[in-house]
């Protein structure tokens, strides 16, 4: 492997691009490196470009409710500074070590989706690094605002394959006054019918999620609104689910108790989110990802392989959505030599 | 006037669809040159299909003879995006009015892209549901439209605007192909086309059928009319709102013109002295409610609101909304004509803008009203004119330009929600760079490599994509991008 690219601003990041174009050199994109372990089996490319030393707070205007930073800054870091302004950027349980920039080409909601959102609705404004080295502003920094073609839209779960994000504006939302996580045992049936009705509230839940065996529910806002749905008790936040790799399953949100039920019979560890339809599995062998996928897809639904060692990852994708076409002609628009991320590219069918 | 369209190509049309459904006589082809904005277009053929199928076999004709398609909704748009251009023919969806599924489990519910906006919360209102953006023009506006334009709306501070709530959607390319994209099962893998459509303000398709996510209707609402002494004070109160921590679920302002001529239209015992009002809505749980209307009003009070009004009942609460709804039909009464603007500064520049604009309407000798979204900083600007002098209409324009042009200084952008059409398309360079442009006529041509679709919107004329270099290099086995 040659030397890994480290650009410290947003136009050395382009410049790096552009030769590498240039010379027809793939390069793999590292922010956080927390999300790596997906894609294509084996090493791709021979170089790597690190955004670690893209971290600069650009603009942060807190009665505006927005935040300007470059790509490679921590989730953590700018966690806390938000949080010394009474605000948040709701992917507070990203990884550790993760980068915004991360999070946002992962297109990695995080737990409270249900009440604040997919994470791509917090992107305002973002400056894209092209394949070939074009810096590329989309978007606009205010809170609201229709400003042309939505490439921020694109970018946001690309898993950086048109372009490196190398600064983004979010939308913030204040820290809620209160917040508190409650669980349940029980069997599956009954920890789904209290989780419907932690769904149709009220208060509005934060997250309602399934485990095997358990159900929790966070619930934000005023001290009164916090308190212990009936039926559940106080507890911490669930864990993750733990194994050898994880995939990534979204069926319509009516379809995750079905699948829950599923994953409780075969055994595997799992968290459900309910409203919502993402379903985190862990899994240890390539026959669970097979299964996995094929429970997901009767639910009309799709399952990724997002975190796993190699030996699991020999079909990471599943069959191709609808769109190829437009999507190749994009991928050709923004990575014309088509160095980025090429074990991130989906896949065969 | 456009020169009437060949017979020939309007037989060939009516056999696709029938009798009554090609529109060729002249002075009904007017009625579709226009939109909600002042532009004035050239109609070609309307053609008014009532299936996928009818829209498919329409483009491909269309395609066939080498016709640019304008796809138009309900009409009511604001820039532009939906008035034809030397001939177009104009696809209107306005017979495609179907709800074709509510799911309440999820809950959302698939339409047709010609249902009113209003006419879809009012289907789903007795489960408790309503679809949350909710334009001022919700009696009138289709579905499909909003997804043209990512339409807004007052209750959008809070919930989002149009893209948050679309989870799928059918979508007809220029070429005739039927594409499915997205769903009720969250992250589809690949690109996020869904996300993309919203906003393309036609030009990247037909939208036949959209699946919206619904909202649960909150069990406790408080609505409160604000009454302050100057338009500072109101400004101040909304940033102060925001910086306390509340985010209501809509925050709107009028200034003192617009605010008496609501009154007089509406009589919803609006404070005409006042010279500004804000009507703010808190909603949630009872808790929430109570604790976000104590933060509003308190905010209000320190910043010099003379008066906090919170409706009593939701009949009040109707007037007050009927009284900002109102808004622009109120206008009737001071000019014949209005040119509304749409554009967004951060929300600490508020009050800066208006006094611009303000500045603005002196300079031109104009009548300038205010009535917007001040909680998210969305300003729409409204121009009081008469469209039969044309010395003011060239004055109406210059000051329009010069709104933009203040707003986009002020660290804002050129639309709120309404687009960027006909109208600000020569504008788009104030705020990106020709690299920019070109990478969204690449994204654009993407979907429509012919450029057929709803042609000259969006972006300057000019904005070129360059040479798509379709061979992308090496790629591991299988592969398919």
């Amino acid at each position: 492997m040659s030397a890994a690219l480290a650009p410290a601003t947003p136009a050395e990041a382009a410049e790096a691009l552009a030769g590498l174009t240039a010379r027809g050199e793939p390069v793999d994109v590292r922010g956080g490196g927390t999300r790596s372990a997906r894609g294509w089996p084996g090493p791709v490319a021979g170089r790597e470009l690190l955004t670690g030393g893209l971290r600069r707070v650009v603009a942060h205007e807190p009665a505006d409710l927005t935040l300007t930073v470059e790509a490679g800054a921590p989730v953590a870091d700018v966690a806390a500074l938000l949080a010394a302004a009474g605000q948040c950027w709701p992917q507070a349980d990203a990884r550790p070590g993760s980068t915004v920039g991360g999070v946002l080409a992962a297109a990695a909601s995080g737990r409270s989706r249900l009440r604040d959102g997919a994470v791509r609705d917090s992107v305002l404004e973002v400056v894209l690094a092209t394949g070939d080295g074009r810096l590329v502003t989309a978007g606009g920094r205010t809170v609201k605002g229709v400003s042309g073609f939505d490439i921020p839209r694109l970018a946001v779960g690309s898993l950086g394959t048109l372009g490196v994000i190398v600064q983004v504006t979010l939308k913030l939302w204040p820290l809620p006054p209160a917040r508190g996580w409650f669980a349940a045992e029980g069997a599956l049936a009954d920890r789904v019918v209290v989780g419907e009705a932690a769904l149709a509230g009220p208060p509005r839940p934060g997250a309602v999620i399934l485990t095997p065996g358990r159900l929790h529910v966070e619930l934000t806002g005023p001290p009164e609104d916090v308190r212990p749905p009936a039926g559940l008790g106080p507890s911490g936040a669930p864990p993750a689910p733990a194994g050898a790799g994880v995939v990534e399953a979204g069926v319509p949100p009516p379809a995750v108790a079905d699948l829950a039920r599923r994953l409780e019979a075969a055994g595997l560890p799992y968290e459900a989110r309910m409203g919502v339809g993402t379903c985190l599995v862990a899994v240890g062998a390539a026959e669970e990802v097979g299964r996995v996928r094929a429970w997901a897809a009767e639910l009309g639904g799709h399952a990724v392989v997002a975190d796993a060692p190699e030996e699991l990852r020999a079909d990471p994708w599943g069959p191709p959505p609808p769109g190829l076409a437009i999507m190749r002609r994009l991928r050709a628009a923004f990575d014309p030599a088509g160095i980025l991320n090429r074990r991130f590219l989906p896949w065969s069918a | 006037m456009a020169t009437a369209p060949a017979p020939r190509t309007r037989d060939r049309f009516e056999e696709l669809l029938g009798p009554g459904r090609v529109i060729d006589h002249p002075l009904e082809r007017r009625l579709y040159a226009r939109d909600g904005s002042i532009a004035q277009g050239e109609c070609g053929l309307v053609v008014l299909p009532e299936t996928t199928a009818e829209v498919v076999a329409c483009v491909r004709l269309a395609a066939e003879l080498g016709l640019p398609v304008v796809p138009r909704g309900s009409g009511t748009g604001l820039c532009g995006g939906a008035v034809p251009l030397d001939g177009a023919l104009v696809m209107s969806v306005a017979r495609m009015t179907r709800i074709v599924e509510i799911d309440p489990a999820v809950p959302c519910a698939r339409v047709e892209p010609g249902v009113l906006n209003l006419d879809l919360s009012t289907a789903v209102r007795h489960l408790g549901l309503h679809y949350a953006p909710d334009p001022s023009s919700q009696g009138a506006c289709s579905i499909g439209g909003n997804v043209a334009t990512n339409a807004g709306g007052p209750h959008c501070l809070a919930s989002g605007v149009t893209a948050q709530h679309v989870l799928g959607m059918e979508i007809v390319l220029a070429d005739g192909e039927v594409l499915r994209l997205g769903g009720t099962a969250p992250d589809p893998p690949g690109y996020d086309l869904r996300g993309f459509v919203v906003g393309g303000e036609g030009t990247l398709g037909v939208v036949t059928e959209v699946t919206v996510r619904l909202s649960r209707t909150p069990p406790a609402v408080r609505t409160m009319l604000l009454d302050f002494p100057t338009v500072r004070a109101a400004g101040e109160a909304v940033g102060g709102i925001v910086a306390a921590g509340v985010i209501p679920a809509a925050m709107e302002m009028m200034d003192r013109l617009m605010t008496v001529a609501v009154e007089e239209f509406v009589h919803a015992g609006l404070p005409v002295d006042a010279a500004a009002i804000l009507l703010v809505e808190v909603d949630g749980t009872p808790a929430e409610v109570a604790a976000n209307a104590e933060v509003v009003e308190r905010v209000a009070r320190e910043a010099g609101a003379r008066g906090v009004r919170a409706a009593a009942d939701e009949a009040e609460r109707a007037l007050l909304w009927k009284a900002r709804k109102s808004a622009f039909g109120a206008v009737a009464r001071i000019a014949p004509n209005y040119y509304l603007h749409d554009c967004v500064v951060p929300r600490t520049r508020l009050v800066e803008i208006l006094e611009r604009i303000e500045a603005i309407a002196a300079e031109h000798d104009l009548v300038i009203m205010n009535v917007f979204h001040a909680g998210d900083g969305n300003l729409h600007p409204l121009i009081a004119f008469d469209r039969r002098d044309a010395a003011q209409v060239a004055r109406v324009h210059a000051a329009g330009a010069a709104i933009i042009e203040a707003c986009v200084a002020a660290g804002g952008v050129l639309s709120g929600e309404h687009g960027i059409g006909l109208e600000k398309r020569d504008f788009m360079p104030l705020t990106f760079s020709d690299v920019d442009l070109a990478a969204q006529a690449c994204a654009r041509d993407a979907f429509d490599p012919t450029g057929r679709m709803n042609p000259a919107k969006v972006l300057p004329v000019g904005s070129r994509c360059g040479e798509l270099v379709l061979d992308a290099g090496a790629l591991p086995a299988g592969t398919w991008l």
